[in-house]
């Protein structure tokens, strides 16, 4: 494509226009997309922008739209550049909390693969073209078509909103005499909604796991992707954060997510036999029938029944993906014992069109019904099985225009793309919980000059068209908006609103979705000798998430494997077939076939493949590989995700009810074929080895004796000691603590070391983080929120290699283990030692970061003081001292200091990991890192000084609990507490306290700050201490 | 010599060999050696095709590490958690080598150990030049290298100095040390050889370059009274020198908390293992040149044994360090330290271990038997396989440890690549170019000391002398080599 | 100042006329020898040799040096790494030693040649490549009343060559 007016990209100047936009007025005055500023160096301010202090964040509270529910975000803003996205506290939603992919929204605002113009298709070749040209096209092809008097059929794919667009969207079509639009979602789970509606009516209610003493999950994964999962894991984790009286967990299902490894049961259940047991529990059917169906042993569904009969009240959830789904919640609701409150519903699932629907439309345009469509935020072309073979349906559409910020499958197929803005760029509300509006107002102006909002596009078009032009009177979608938001935006309300970003009230009511016509149901492939199981990736969703490096880097919660596809497959399994991990694995049903690595998981049954959704993403048109320094629009979803993986939709049948998590009975074969492959996962040793890293407790011992008893295995001759939390504990007894203090008892030289000047007025400070291990999901939101506030590097794209032997394998660096993440989740398993399959077996997530100990093996290692302690006990890392000899990674016994191989932050480099405008991300309080150097967790140490000097500036001390990192602050689990170890005030001080603290590797007394608590096991019925302590 | 020979018969019984008092029975005067060593000096068509060879390899490595230097440390096979990796393995390695000259010419020196006199000018030589090797590994194993210079205390405005605790300053204290001494103790052991060379050389050119490096050496009395004394103290402190250096090497190792190498065993560990390498490759440089230069009867079989002895012994030694690092780690009970050594011996990296275990302790047990002891060209294969050892003793030291440390979830493995190898291979093309160089411009051997040993002319001949040379009947070709003499030498 | 050179090929001769040359009150002279031998230290018995001076004193001064370095950077700078003492003297001894040995030997090397008066630009009076080789010299310094007669003792004593320098 032809690069736009030079350099592409918006000035900086330019964003210091909307710059103080607290207010509405202010914004919407910016909000008008005056053209590239010409001018290609940074110039100092002579007038400075109102309410704007170079280097100081402003904070815009707006809206997410990376899946469908639709959570607050806040979004931090530095001289005009989002640079971080946070959850807003005051949502219903999220409270302040925000998973991985919310956070990677960041990386679709500066993707570098976005659409920089509009583009039309001559030939099969693509132009850029001009806004005008491109809107008097569309126009133009609107007035034909409607000349031919089949505008009518026109068709309009729009990504599932909640809110009011949809609504002024289908007052466009209608205005032309189209039908409403088609509010697609394919990670939604549409069996489960049909269910919801029935039983609770409400498409996805609040589920209220506070009051549950059991909960079981039908294959329901509300941890990782199942309708929203943030709400789900707040209420999860603060249910059993009760240790006492937490919920015991039984998931039961074929494959074991990424919440049935937070579940204390699993059972193995075939795909599709699920419902058999929830009807045994409800009492149709005997056990012999229900374990025919499910292939789950009678006993074990006995003492389930029982189970279920004795703890009151029990939280059944289920997942609709099935074959029998909507069956399956329907009778988990029939079990469902806890009632959700039903007040607050999740709103945001409201209006989903079934894909039976989607799926009907694409029969008509294959019939040729369809004279014109429409596709926005939606990607069809891949995320459709391709046994619904929409690329041909879709070309026998005369004309498609396509509103996609990123060159997706979908986009490719259409004759004419009018780029959309991104969310942060643009203005939306949605309703996310009944009876609140969160608004969507512009974090910064767009990125991209030539992209526009497409509201305000189908204005244009709009007013081009002497017909409909009286109906769309208001001057851009803006005004649209606010009349028709409650108090009708007066300003008073906007400013007040906007700056909680929510509003009390309901958004203008859509027309409702047309009625499901019958549903197809092509057979399911009943060949194969293997169940197949797809799954939504936690992180890519559907493949949405693909074309962002963060998402494509953060390993997969549960196998740890990241820049690639994989097949699950039991090692039982394995070695009957004589299959290696990193065997790459031909998967093949009626539908289709795919080649994957085999990937041996002790969680899926030994009948069954577990495939993940979301990758191979691919371009008929470009095949060349890219090298990082290729121009072209970069096609097949853009140069992160095309030719990472495979596309396991490939496999399914076009299914009526096909949510993205298809759990259906589907079969499959697989066969060698012979090749090899290594695994990209960060993933070193699956099991602690008994190092007692990851500790957990049975909450039977804790009611057993108030004071938990020690497992700690220590080496012989270790003398046991008790543990001593805070400030009595190694763990303060650092320079600051000792040498710090003017009457230590060290030689007077020390006194004061750390300020000379005052050694008696020192604040005395230990910076430290607990970790609840009973809270922690594994959910891996934290390690996201780590890349993103440390401007870490991500390692794993094909070009990222050495030049010379570039092996434009995805994730090659990270086979290498030279993934940075400064914090990475482990997960342990425990049990299932011997290869053979069983549902008896553990999970540990540990977030493991920089400990900064007391005593940091890391420091005195290091020739040139490139690390040393702080007064406050922080480990310090300092950059441009280190010369990289690696010696203190070697002594680091936790691992946890990354070295930087390459120039990964150097512009002129293939491995750069930041391509204009990635580089806009940058958090300009954190330094970029050289080729070179080591670097670790510094603790969000900018976040640290950043309070400490608001407080100087406002004449107080630091007070508790008034910043956090940024792991902790995104936290949906709130696992992670952050504070001065120091001061009794700071929660961290309280926690450090607990009966079930413990450091990791204690023996080698490094006296760390990170305190963990061990996680909380509830075996089934009642259990001896000694079996509850695990370790 | 034939005529020696002769002239003294065996009567009969086996001499008794490491007590010969005329060490070089088949040199006859002063006058001989000069003839001899300096007429090695002449470049022959092998020395030049072997010099060529030798700078290709070091271009080759240089390409390698301009490589590495613009791309970044990726380049190389590091894996993390293996951190270290080829380049401080062959640090250490080479360090190991440069530790025999010193002691052969130093703590030997002290002994009066009379095999040191014909093997020490090279031993040293290769010190030397083994140092300056290895002190260009911990440079270019850096993240970035053009800043080694942070490591040295050098007075700066920022006044920021090194950090003295760690064992990398201790490293480059000891090295730089180690090398000024050790060079210094080279060129004034060479001084009077250098006049000896100013004194036969005809070539103008040349004539004055070594009246240069003589310094006007005169052979005066006073001199010598002076050199002595100066070349003893020098030994003196080069002695607790040597044993230091390869300590502190060790201590980058033992100093860290990493499974395998805390331990107290590894300074005596390293020092013997340094004294074994050292060796090892003083037999793979002194027998090709004792043969290709014909200097059998200066480098006597006596020698070869008397240094093989020795080799023997550090090979034990080193054995015992091997075996005690198993002993301790199956005493601690500590569960790191075991599951580490398990690993070891048995785990990912068994083939590694017993390359060590087979090339440093099993084959150097041969030479108990004498017989090998006095056989060149066995001595000549064996030190080959103790250099490979010696290597792969690094590498198993280096690799595995890290390679399995306390954080099983960061467990990795280990594989170089190409530029690895590269630098590998320039580092002893840079070895053997410097070496080439020194031994055909410079003596290979210490005239003036040899001279020392050879008896000089005398009106009345020495009754005891005399006496020895009867009684042991030193000519003997058992005790010179003489058989392996080629043809028609002298 | 004039003298005689005597060049002998046997020790024990050379050896002999030194102790006659000492006999008869020629006390200022050289030898030269291709290779130290004790059988002139004791004709000549010479002052034993200062060197040892300078090394002890080198070696004192580096050692005080390798501590004070480290332990007034620390000091000057203090930064706590690890826990550790800001001045750990324990390491430390690392640098008092290394230093120590450094310093000592470059003592050593300056009092070499400083005390034996080389590098020494031309070569002196007397000297004769051979003394490197194979030959003994001796070298009277004497005033050429006596020439006649030192020379006389040389060739007594079977000088191969004896020859006048002025």
């Amino acid at each position: 494509m032809s690069e736009p007016t030079k350099p592409a990209g918006v000035r900086r100047r330019e964003f210091l226009k909307v710059l103080g936009a607290g207010t509405a007025a202010a914004t919407a005055a910016a909000c008008t997309y005056a053209g590239p500023e010409e001018t290609g160096k940074l110039i100092p301010y002579l007038v400075s922008p109102d309410q704007t202090v170079p280097g100081v964040s402003t904070y815009y509270a707006t809206l997410c739209r990376e899946c469908s529910a639709g959570c607050g975000v806040i979004a931090e803003t530095r001289d005009g550049r989002a640079i971080k996205l946070e959850g807003n506290p005051e949502h219903p939603l999220n409270r302040g909390a925000l998973c991985a992919r919310g956070q990677a929204g960041l990386q679709g605002l500066y993707n570098p693969d976005r659409f920089r113009t509009p583009m039309i298709k001559s030939g099969s070749a693509w132009r850029a073209a001009t806004w005008d040209e491109a809107i008097n096209l569309l126009a133009q092809n609107l007035g034909e078509t409607r000349g031919r008097g089949v505008l009518g059929t026109g068709v309009f794919l729009n990504q599932h909103e909640s809110g009011s667009f949809p609504a002024f969207l289908d007052s466009w079509l209608a205005s032309y005499g189209m039908r409403p639009h088609l509010s697609v979602d394919f990670e939604a789970d549409h069996g489960a909604i049909d269910a919801h509606r029935r039983a609770y009516g409400a498409s996805w209610p609040r589920w209220n796991l506070a009051d549950a003493k059991l909960v079981i999950s039908f294959g329901a994964d509300f941890l990782d992707g199942w309708g929203a999962s943030v709400p789900h894991q707040l209420d999860f984790a603060e249910a059993r954060a009760k240790i006492k009286d937490a919920p015991r967990f039984i998931y039961i299902g074929p494959r074991r997510s990424l919440t049935g490894l937070n579940a204390d049961q699993w059972i193995a259940s075939k795909p599709g036999g699920e419902l058999a047991i929830a009807n045994f529990l409800l009492g149709r059917g005997d056990a012999n029938a229900a374990s025919q169906a499910s292939g789950v042993s009678p006993a074990t569904l006995q003492r389930l029944a029982q189970e279920f009969a004795s703890a009151k009240p029990a939280l059944v959830l289920a997942g609709g993906g099935g074959d029998n789904g909507v069956e399956l919640v329907s009778a988990a609701a029939a079990l469902n014992a806890v009632k959700p409150a039903a007040g607050d519903a999740i709103t945001s699932l409201d209006g989903i069109a079934r894909t039976s629907d989607v799926i009907a439309t694409v029969e008509r345009m294959r019939t040729g019904q369809v004279a014109i469509a429409f596709v926005r935020g939606t990607n069809p072309a891949y995320a459709l099985p391709k046994s619904a073979r929409f690329a041909d349906a879709f070309a026998k559409v005369p004309f498609k225009v396509s509103f996609s910020m990123f060159p997706d499958e979908t986009t490719e197929l259409c004759d004419l793309v009018l780029p959309d803005l991104h969310t942060l760029e643009s203005w939306g509300d949605a309703e996310s919980t009944r009876g609140t509006i969160t608004l969507q107002q512009p974090a910064m102006d767009p990125v991209f000059t030539g992209t526009r909002s497409t509201a305000d596009v189908l204005i244009a078009v709009a007013k081009k068209d002497s017909a409909v032009a009286s109906r769309f009177a208001d001057a851009d979608y803006r005004a649209w908006l606010f009349k028709r938001l409650p108090g009708g935006g007066s300003a008073q309300t906007m400013t007040a609103a906007l700056a909680k970003g929510i509003l009390p009230g309901s958004s203008a009511a859509r027309a409702a979705a047309p009625a499901a016509p019958a549903a197809i149901t092509p057979a399911a492939s009943t060949t194969g000798d293997f169940f197949l199981v797809t799954y939504l990736s936690p992180s890519l969703g559907d493949g949405r998430g693909a074309n962002k490096p963060w998402l494509q880097e953060l390993p997969d919660p549960v196998t740890k494997v990241l820049w690639s596809s994989w097949a699950e497959i039991h090692p039982e399994t394995a070695t009957r077939l004589g299959i290696e991990r990193g065997d790459i694995l031909e998967v093949k049903t009626s539908a289709g076939s795919i080649r994957v690595p085999a990937l041996v998981y002790l969680g899926v049954r030994p009948d069954t493949i577990a495939v993940p959704l979301g990758q191979g993403h691919a371009s008929p048109a470009q095949s060349t590989w890219f090298d990082g320094k290729d121009k072209a629009v970069q096609w097949g979803y853009g140069r992160y995700a095309r030719a990472v993986g495979a596309n396991a939709l490939d496999l399914l049948p076009a299914r009526s009810n096909a949510g993205g998590g298809v759990i259906g009975t589907t079969r499959c074969s697989i066969s060698k074929t012979g090749e090899q492959t290594t695994v990209v996962s960060t993933e070193g040793s699956a099991r602690q080895h008994g190092r007692g890293i990851a500790q957990a407790i049975s909450v039977n011992e804790i009611d057993a004796h108030g004071e938990q008893v020690e497992h700690e295995v220590k080496p012989p001759g270790d003398a046991p000691h008790k543990f001593l939390p805070g400030l009595r504990s190694p763990v303060a007894a650092d320079a600051q603590g000792e040498l710090g203090s003017p009457t230590a008892a060290d030689q007077g030289v020390l006194q004061g070391l750390y300020d000379p000047k005052n050694p008696a007025k020192m604040t005395k400070r230990r910076w430290a983080m607990t970790v609840d291990l009973a809270r922690c999901t594994g959910c891996s939101a934290c390690v996201t929120a780590c890349y993103s506030e440390n401007n870490i590097p991500t390692v794993g794209a094909p070009w990222q290699n050495g030049v010379v032997y570039a092996t434009h394998s995805p994730g090659f660096n990270i086979t290498r283990g030279r993934e940075m993440n400064w914090l990475r989740l482990e997960r342990y398993y425990e049990g299932a030692e011997d290869g053979r399959f069983t549902e008896d077996f553990e999970a540990r997530f540990i977030p493991m970061l920089c400990q900064h100990c007391g005593n940091a093996p890391c420091e005195p290692v290091c020739p040139v003081y490139a690390t040393y302690h702080a007064p406050d006990g922080l480990n310090v890392q300092v950059y441009n001292r280190c010369v990289g000899t690696r010696y203190c990674s070697n002594n680091c016994p936790y691992k946890v200091r990354y070295f930087n191989w390459f120039g990964y932050g150097e512009p002129d480099r293939v491995q750069y990991a930041f391509p204009d405008p990635l580089h806009w991300q940058l958090n300009p309080d954190v330094t970029v890192r050289t080729k070179g150097v080591m670097e670790k967790c510094s603790f969000c140490v900018q976040r640290i000084r950043e309070a400490e000097h608001r407080a100087a500036l406002e004449h107080r001390e630091v007070e508790a609990d008034e910043f956090t990192t940024a792991c902790a602050a995104a936290c949906p689990s709130r696992a992670i507490t952050f504070g001065d170890a120091a001061d009794a005030n700071w929660s961290v001080t309280k926690l450090i306290e607990d009966e079930r603290a413990y450091h990791v590797f204690e023996e080698l007394n490094t006296y760390t700050a990170v305190v963990y608590l061990k996680k909380v096991n509830h075996p089934a019925g009642a259990v001896t201490a000694a079996e509850g302590a695990t370790r | 010599m034939a005529t020696t020979a002769s002239q003294y018969p065996l009567n009969g019984q086996r001499p008794n060999i490491p007590s010969a008092a005329v060490r070089l029975p088949a040199v006859a005067d002063y006058e001989q050696v000069d003839r001899e060593i300096i007429g090695t000096l002449r470049p022959t068509l092998g020395w030049f095709t072997l010099l060529g060879i030798a700078v290709l390899c070091l271009l080759i490595g240089i390409t390698a590490w301009m490589y590495q230097i613009y791309s970044g440390l990726g380049v190389a096979g590091y894996h993390p958690p293996v951190m270290w990796g080829v380049y401080i393995i062959t640090f250490v390695f080479w360090i190991g080598i440069g530790h025999a000259g010193t002691l052969i010419s130093a703590i030997l020196y002290l002994f009066r150990a009379g095999f040191r006199t014909s093997i020490y000018r090279c031993a040293e030589a290769m010190t030397v030049f083994a140092v300056m090797t290895a002190g260009l590994f911990p440079i270019l194993h850096l993240g970035r290298p053009w800043k080694f210079f942070w490591l040295i205390p050098y007075p700066n405005w920022r006044l920021i100095w090194p950090q003295f605790k760690s064992p990398l300053v201790w490293d480059v204290f000891a090295i730089l040390t180690y090398l000024t001494v050790s060079s210094t103790f080279l060129y004034i052991g060479l001084i009077p050889d250098i006049a000896v060379l100013r004194d036969r050389e005809t070539n103008p050119v040349r004539k004055a370059i070594y009246a240069t490096l003589s310094l006007g050496w005169r052979n005066s009395d006073r001199e010598w009274r002076h050199f002595t004394r100066a070349y003893l103290f020098l030994a003196a402190f080069s002695t607790p020198l040597v044993l230091s250096v390869h300590s502190v090497v060790s201590f980058d190792f033992a100093m860290a908390l990493v499974p395998g190498w805390h331990t107290t065993v590894f300074p005596p560990y390293f020092v013997a293992g340094a004294i074994f390498s050292g060796l090892g490759m003083v037999f793979t440089i002194i027998i090709p040149i004792r043969k290709f230069f014909r200097l059998q009867h200066y480098v006597t079989l006596n020698d070869l044994d008397a240094a093989a002895k020795m080799c023997l012994f550090t090979s034990m030694v080193v054995g015992l360090a091997y075996l005690t690092e198993f002993q301790v780690a199956w005493m601690s009970g500590n569960k790191f330290e075991q599951e580490y050594f398990w690993n070891r011996v048995f785990g990912q990296w068994a083939w590694a271990a017993w390359i060590m275990l087979l090339c440093n302790m099993v084959l150097p047990l041969s030479l108990f038997s004498q017989r090998l002891r006095r056989n060149p060209s066995w001595l000549f294969i064996l030190s080959l396989f103790i250099n490979l050892g010696m290597w792969f003793e690094r590498f198993v030291i280096v690799v595995p440890s890290l390679s399995h440390e306390y954080e099983p979830w960061q467990w990795g493995s280990y594989a170089p690549t190409f530029v690895d190898y590269s630098i590998l291979l320039g580092s002893f093309g840079w070895f053997f170019m410097w070496f080439l160089l020194f031994i055909k411009q410079l003596p290979v051997m210490a005239i003036s000391e040899l001279k020392e040993v050879v008896p000089p002319k005398r009106k009345h001949p020495h009754p005891d002398e005399f006496e020895h040379s009867r009684d042991e009947g030193i000519a003997h070709p058992f005790i010179t080599g003489e058989h392996e003499l080629p043809g028609g030498a002298h | 100042m004039p003298g005689i050179i005597g060049a002998f090929v046997e020790i024990d001769s050379a050896v002999e006329a030194i102790e006659d040359l000492r006999r008869n009150r020629f006390n200022d002279l050289t030898v030269y020898t291709p290779t130290p031998r004790h059988e002139f230290e004791h004709a000549l018995e010479p002052p034993p040799s200062r060197v040892r001076i300078f090394t002890l004193i080198g070696g004192l001064c580096g050692a005080t040096f390798g501590y004070w370095i480290a332990i007034w950077t620390s000091r000057y700078w203090p930064l706590v790494v690890g826990n550790k003492p800001i001045a750990s003297w324990v390491p430390y001894t690392i640098f008092g030693f290394e230093v120590m040995v450094l310093i000592g030997s470059l003592a050593t090397v300056f009092a070499l040649l400083a005390l034996s008066r080389v590098p020494r630009l031309t070569m002196t009076v007397g000297y004769d490549p051979r003394f490197s080789g194979g030959h003994f010299g001796v070298w009277v310094a004497t005033s050429p009343d006596r020439a006649k007669e030192a020379a006389e003792l040389l060739r007594k004593h079977g000088a191969v060559e004896v020859r006048h320098e002025a």
